[in-house]
């Protein structure tokens, strides 16, 4: 196909036109992204003065050091991959189920993919309102079933560390399930009904056929939703705010929510910021592994094939 | 079509309800909660179909003497999203266009770079920027809040209709020029009103982020006339009326919640080619 814009004389006043296009955007990202990303590296490095908010000295990496060396420093770090890791991965599986019921034909099933949007549209905060509800102890939803059950209903979820963090990654999948849901979705369907139905015919049960013929074709397609998960339980921060607000003794502490802590509390705005690379480092490092066990997993399927 | 067992439908049936009672629980559980009296909110008994209904919280939230402002807030989110919204799509769509079609240098590392910002956590930015905005009065202002708005979710923006951008068929755009149209016009005749159905998508959405923000205006608002509606039903937990609260996050989520039952087809448009890389 002849490229419409060998006309040279017109490409230099082409290329004009378009600085012209992207200029507003341009400035708008390198005034909000681009310069504090660099400033922040420039405040991790020195103590800011909070009266003034100008840089008062130059500390070297004793920021990073503060932190590291701190007692609470690798709970934290534990309690953000664990976090990270169980929203991701029940999320996924949920939203695996969630997409084969779906695209199975039957009565009622238009109204669930509808259904399955709605946490999408429900503010944060309001998440954490909710779930912070059904959780409460003494009138919340979840007790006063497991009364009914029989059970003794006087668990105080918010009020343990561990089961604090667990009703978290609740309100987290509960948020993130849509989006996942849609992109599982979308990858099965480009799998055609026949080859479905085909494995069906060879006899292969449909636990079979899933692990057999499904997993396999949208594997690809998952990892992206696990980056995305990931990153955005990395990011976490309006539903612990809400819902715990980091506790109880620190046990929804995320990294993300000690930075805000460490800026927006203590105002300790170099140690802040050198919190808030250690937690991009974390997430650049995450991702990697994620794209090398990706590139591993196709490499063993093309030796296998 | 295969033919299912009783049991195959069961089981599929039985799937359906747990996840519907996963997704609607807490939605169902406020809005019981917001039509009852505190006293039986507070009860031990579980009455998952109310007995009655009653407005009196709903009336409570929207006087004006109630601990947060309710109707300022849902002005004040109106105004910054709607207009946040739409400058995004202003600023986008001629970024997007002259990334994807025109004669560019680095386009593509350009759009990558755009794209990857997504994975930053957003308080590498902040800590600058609230020096920035307290320096340059910008802190506790509509412009603040939209400027930061904007730029949040620019990148996506862009991504999105560059997605709709490249969807459309080049010839269209070499026919016009073949006819003398300049490439100011190309954008504005020609691109635009093919891009319709995306801008509007892209501005339904950027509503809906904005509305739901919550970080932005707790770190760079602190009066109570600059509120915005996250932020109010965050200050509304403050007080031990579960009713009320319960109330202001209904009347918060129904807006947003009626939008994606309506809109849905566009919101999947934009969500499913968002992430599509």
């Amino acid at each position: 196909m002849p490229d419409p814009r060998l006309h040279i004389l017109g490409l230099q006043k082409e290329k004009r036109t378009a600085w012209f296009f992207v200029l507003p955007a341009l400035m708008l990202v390198v005034c909000v992204y681009a310069y504090p990303i660099i400033t922040t590296l420039v405040y991790s490095v020195t103590s800011i003065d909070i009266a003034t908010y100008t840089i008062k000295e130059f500390v070297g990496f004793r920021n990073f050091q503060y932190i590291i060396l701190n007692e609470f420093f690798s709970p934290t770090l534990m309690r953000t991959i664990y976090f990270g890791m169980m929203v991701v991965v029940m999320t996924i599986l949920l939203a695996i189920g969630v997409s084969l019921l779906i695209n199975i034909d039957f009565k009622g099933n238009k109204i669930l993919r509808i259904l399955i949007l709605l946490p999408w549209a429900v503010p944060p905060v309001v998440s954490g309102v909710m779930w912070s509800q059904m959780f409460q102890y003494e009138y919340g939803f979840v007790n006063k079933i497991i009364k009914i059950f029989g059970g003794e209903g006087d668990t105080i979820w918010l009020g343990s560390p561990r089961l604090a963090l667990h009703v978290l990654i609740i309100t987290e999948i509960w948020r993130w399930l849509p989006f996942a849901t849609l992109f599982i979705y979308a990858a099965l369907q480009t799998i055609p009904r026949s080859v479905i139905e085909a494995a069906a015919l060879d006899g292969a049960g449909y636990l079979k056929t899933v692990k057999g013929v499904i997993l396999p074709i949208i594997f690809p397609g998952i990892i992206p939703v696990a980056i995305f998960l990931f990153v955005s339980a990395m990011k976490a921060f309006d539903t612990i705010f809400v819902l715990t607000a980091g506790g109880p003794r620190s046990g929804t502490t995320t990294l993300n929510y000690l930075v805000y802590l460490q800026g927006f509390q203590q105002f300790k705005f170099g140690r802040a910021a050198a919190s808030a690379y250690i937690l991009t480092a974390l997430i650049l490092f995450v991702i990697f592994v994620m794209f090398l066990l990706t590139r591993i997993a196709s490499q063993r399927r093309e030796m296998n094939d | 079509m295969i033919k299912r067992t009783f049991l195959t439908n069961l089981i599929i049936y039985l799937c359906s309800a747990l996840l519907v009672i996963f997704i609607l629980s807490p939605l169902y559980l406020v809005a019981v909660t917001s039509l009852q009296l505190e006293k039986d909110i507070r009860s031990p008994n579980l009455n998952l179909i109310p007995q009655y209904l009653d407005f009196r919280h709903y009336i409570a939230i929207f006087r004006p003497d109630h601990i947060v402002p309710v109707l300022p807030a849902m002005r004040n989110s109106l105004i910054v999203s709607t207009l946040a919204a739409l400058i995004s799509v202003l600023i986008a769509t001629p970024a997007a266009y002259a990334l994807n079609r025109m004669y560019f240098p680095k386009s593509k590392v350009i759009l990558r770079i755009l794209i990857s910002i997504y994975i930053l956590p957003t308080l590498l930015f902040i800590i600058p920027l609230y020096i920035a905005w307290v320096n340059l009065g910008l802190f506790d202002t509509y412009i603040g809040l939209l400027i930061l708005y904007t730029t949040f979710m620019l990148p996506f923006t862009v991504w999105v209709l560059g997605s709709f951008v490249k969807s459309i068929p080049i010839e269209i755009e070499e026919a016009a020029k073949i006819d003398g149209a300049t490439t100011t016009q190309l954008l504005t005749k020609i691109m635009i009103p093919l891009l319709r159905p995306g801008l509007f998508a892209c501005l339904i959405f950027g509503f809906v982020l904005s509305w739901v923000e919550f970080a932005t205006p707790l770190i760079f608002t602190s009066e109570i006339k600059m509120i915005t509606v996250s932020l109010g039903l965050y200050r509304s937990t403050v007080d031990i009326q579960i009713g009320q609260l319960a109330a202001a996050a209904a009347i918060i989520t129904l807006p947003v919640i009626l939008i994606t039952l309506i809109l849905q087809k566009q919101i999947q448009q934009v969500i499913l080619t968002g992430a599509d890389r």
